[in-house]
């Protein structure tokens, strides 16, 4: 019998699970937010456009020749010969070749702006080797003037990731590259959450050079490992507290705990792991920690030694995101090959990216990807330009959870397009038109489509 | 003449084995990018001797070797600039560090501490560099110390100059006023002006010379006064290198900006003041209050407004991508030739080194490119320094070789 009538919020549930049972009186049920700063973004405007006789580079694997795509509404409707359109805006691009949007895995543009004043280096919350509460995108300036160099790029979507001083640095928030006054204006809709940690080096530097934990790798395993604990443990105490109130009791809600919102997130296979780590040894030891915990362990990010590994990482389904020839900058960067995009990705069902983490190769990832495609050539990869495509585009949106959104020129995927002036894996090449959501967003020709950052205007 | 001891550098020289420098070689049928007012020929032919260049286009060839280049493109080997190539081995480790002193001064000199054997090396010979001008990182001082010049052989005797320039850096800082530092410079020159001065005076009146020996430093800065030594700048801001320009004016000196992020501000007055920059070709964005006008098209601005370029790219282990660099500022607006130019002959002028271009009585320092020396898709084919053949195998191929080797047995057992 029920003496109160249940807050509003809960009465459909209190009702249907309490049947003829006597139920305790209910306060309202404590449900997390799990999206308070939610996307704001509005396409720019759209028009309805064929490209014609273009080279396409599909981001499936595919090269198709003097071919078309056509978007309509913002989504790609049809890819192929002869398309027909009589209304829509076409452009002949005889000689020039289109791929899907690039997108970058790894950037810290807006987190780590330019100018790089010490006011804006918003990136590195190290303060606490674990620090999963804090969230990239309230670091974000959008004012960046690397988001219209990346654009210039054909960048059309990039993750923003907090740097790698700490284990775990946070969430990290996936953008659609277009101008806005707020983050919340460039987040891209429905993008999963990703949270970056960080292997090896960095985390121990950090905080050793302070005297406190971790000062070494094993220190490093300890800090995930206790973290990953009390995200289990928080887990269970917010299943117990949902699985109570269905019931109809009354139980008090745990104590909220941001961090543990982040990590438990990860677990529960909402946010995606998005991890630096170098070493074969240590992506290693990183898998069998998601599998003492249940979780994921995701992407491998600036995965210098992924070769040594590369069946195990497709095995397990992890992405590697690399460089094409950074190394040398620190020991767990000493093991380089040209060759490790070409290794990681002639395994089957692998998921090699290439990616940037830098506000300079952002601006090239094609030419970043190039630099693979023909030293893997060279070592008797058998490679090609629809190939190389896919690691800046149809893979690293497998990486970032994005598959059935954009990455690949396919009917139904968001219009996401670049028309370059050529084979887009040449020195020679740029970008000469970028469309994001069927909008254009950039014409090299057009300064009407070319943005201009707040901080750059009036500068002489 | 060396003997190769490693196996693996010995079986890539396929053409030239063990009497390299008794040897003369010729490379016919070559399309060859001079550097100097030759221009472009094709279908040409060089011979190589005793490690220098001794005929183009002979009448008649006569050579130990001949090698049918295929038309393919010869191009002077590239010169880098402005990094720590063989002064750091791996950056985060302390002890692989040479590059940097706190108490250095300008007396500092690097040199000593290049390490031919570094990895970095055999890697940035990838890129057809086959020359090199390294530069100190220095300490507290705004003199960071001398730059010296390298060749990529690898060998022990690669240091083939020292003293090269006196680097100072300039401009915006952590602490204080960039004035400080201009009023620095500035005076250390009048300074050591005076002296000088003042020493010819009691020399006349005395008839005979001071005995008083300069100290270290004194000399460094007198050197760079009698214009032997160039003076090296770091400086990005445009104001910073205009104070550079009257500093030239005043004191006659051989001034080389590098950095010059808002050169282009100012190229009509470097022009004439016949000042070259060293410039990063991918610098675009606005890193600071000093270089809110670098663009892509920088090399190509600066070098229309008569500015001699230079391309170059910091750090020590990734010069190889100077090719890249150059590929880039050609599709912002540099001519190929110029591109070129700018990572070999403008850097052999500013520098004056004996290598930088294809000419009777240059170093023997060449690079034979499968295709486009710029692109991605072209690769070094044969590459000599001091006419000797050089392999451009590193480490890295090692490492892949050993994971592309199927075994049984664990990796560690392919070597």
């Amino acid at each position: 019998m029920r003496k109160f009538v249940p807050p509003l919020l809960v009465t459909a549930i209190s009702i249907a699970t309490s049947g003829c049972f006597e139920v305790e009186q209910q306060d309202a049920k404590v449900i997390i937010n799990k999206n308070p700063y939610p996307s704001t973004y509005q396409p720019l405007p759209q028009q309805k456009t064929l490209i014609t006789n273009a080279t396409l580079l599909t981001g499936t694997g595919e090269r198709i020749d003097e071919a078309d795509v056509l978007f309509v509404d913002g989504k790609i409707t049809q890819v192929g010969k002869a398309l027909v359109a009589d209304d829509a805006t076409k452009i002949d691009a005889q000689g020039k070749w289109v791929t899907p949007g690039i997108i970058d895995v790894h950037s810290h543009l807006g987190v780590y702006p330019s100018p790089s004043v010490e006011s804006h280096a918003d990136g590195n919350e190290m303060t606490n080797p674990v620090t999963a509460q804090v969230w990239a995108e309230h670091s974000v300036w959008p004012q960046d003037p690397g988001f219209q160099a990346a654009r210039a790029g054909g960048i059309t979507t990039l993750q923003i990731l907090p740097g790698s001083g700490n284990l775990i640095g946070g969430r990290g928030v996936t953008l659609r590259n277009v101008p806005s006054e707020s983050v919340q204006g460039m987040k891209f809709p429905d993008a999963p959450y990703g949270m970056k940690m960080a292997c090896g080096e960095n985390p121990k530097r950090v905080y050793g050079g302070r005297k406190v934990a971790p000062s070494t790798r094993m220190g490093n395993m300890a800090g995930y490992r206790e973290a990953w604990i009390k995200a289990s443990e928080y887990k269970r105490e917010w299943e117990k507290y949902n699985a109570e109130y269905e019931a109809g009791k009354n139980p008090t809600p745990p104590k909220r705990d941001l961090a543990l919102d982040t990590l438990s997130g990860v677990i529960d296979g909402e946010i995606l792991v998005h991890n630096h780590c170098y070493k074969a040894e240590e992506m290693t030891q990183m898998i069998d920690l998601g599998k003492e915990f249940n979780y994921h362990s995701g992407t491998f990010h600036h995965a210098i030694e992924a070769y040594k590994i590369a069946d195990l990482l497709a095995d397990n389904g992890n992405c590697a995101a690399m460089w094409p020839d950074w190394w040398g900058f620190k020991m767990e960067a000493y093991d380089m090959v040209q060759e490790n995009v070409a290794i990681v990705n002639a395994v089957k069902n692998s998921c090699a990216v290439v990616h940037s983490d830098s506000d300079t190769t952002i601006q090239r990832l094609n030419q970043e990807a190039s630099k693979v495609l023909f030293r893997g050539q060279e070592s008797g990869f058998d490679i090609k330009e629809e190939d190389a495509i896919r690691w800046i585009t149809a893979n690293a949106a497998k990486s970032l959870g994005l598959s059935d959104k954009t990455g690949s020129l396919e009917a139904g995927k968001n219009a996401d397009v670049v028309i370059w002036n050529g084979n887009p894996f040449s020195v020679y090449a740029k970008a000469e038109q970028v469309f994001v959501d069927g909008a254009k967003v950039y014409d090299r020709f057009d300064e009407k489509y070319q943005a201009k950052s707040d901080f750059l205007l009036g500068q002489k | 003449m060396k003997l190769f001891k490693s196996s693996l550098l010995a079986m890539a020289l396929t053409s030239i084995t063990s009497v390299a420098h008794a040897q003369s070689v010729a490379i016919s049928n070559a399309t060859i990018y001079t550097s100097t007012s030759q221009g472009v020929l094709t279908n040409a032919t060089l011979v190589v001797d005793n490690g220098k260049i001794t005929s183009i286009n002979p009448a008649t060839v006569s050579a130990d070797i001949t090698i049918d280049a295929q038309g393919k493109v010869l191009t002077p080997g590239f010169i880098g600039t402005m990094n720590t190539l063989g002064l750091v081995e791996v950056s985060a480790v302390a002890g692989s560090r040479d590059a940097s002193e706190k108490k250095a001064d300008m007396t500092f000199d690097p040199s000593m501490a290049f390490n031919p054997l570094s990895t970095a090396i055999a890697y940035a010979r990838k890129g057809g560099i086959t020359t090199n001008v390294v530069v100190p990182q220095g300490g507290e001082s705004i003199f960071k110390g001398q730059a010296f010049v390298v060749n990529l052989t690898g060998n022990m005797d690669s240091v083939i100059g020292n003293q090269t320039a006196l680097l100072v850096s300039l401009g915006a800082k952590k602490e204080g006023s960039r004035a400080f530092d201009l009023q620095e410079l500035f005076n250390k020159f009048d300074d050591a002006q005076q002296a000088l001065n003042k020493a010819k005076t009691k020399a006349d009146k005395n008839k005979e010379d001071s005995d008083k020996e300069p100290k270290r430093d004194e000399k460094i800065i007198n050197a760079v006064l009698a214009g032997t030594m160039p003076l090296l700048a770091e400086a990005d801001r445009a104001s910073d290198l205009l104070a550079l320009i009257k500093l030239k004016q005043k004191f006659g000196l051989d001034v080389i900006i590098a950095g010059g992020a808002d050169a282009v501000l100012v190229a009509k007055e470097l022009s004439e003041a016949k000042i070259p920059v060293l410039i990063d070709a991918m610098r675009n964005l606005p890193g600071s209050f000093d270089s809110l006008h670098t663009s892509l098209e920088s090399a190509a601005m600066l070098t229309k407004a008569g500015v001699k370029v230079v391309l170059s790219a910091g750090g020590a282990h990734n010069l190889y991508q100077l090719r890249f660099d150059a590929g880039n500022a050609v599709s912002n607006g540099l001519s190929k030739e110029q591109a070129i130019n700018a990572v070999t002959k403008n850097v052999a002028d500013v520098f004056n080194l004996a290598s930088g271009s294809i000419a009777v009585g240059k170093n023997a320092d060449l690079v034979l490119w499968s295709g486009d020396p710029f692109e991605f898709s072209s690769k070094v084919e044969k590459m000599w320094i001091d006419g000797e053949e050089q392999s451009t195998q590193s480490r890295h191929d090692k490492l892949r070789d050993r994971y592309m080797t199927k075994s049984t047995m664990p990796k560690a057992y392919t070597k």
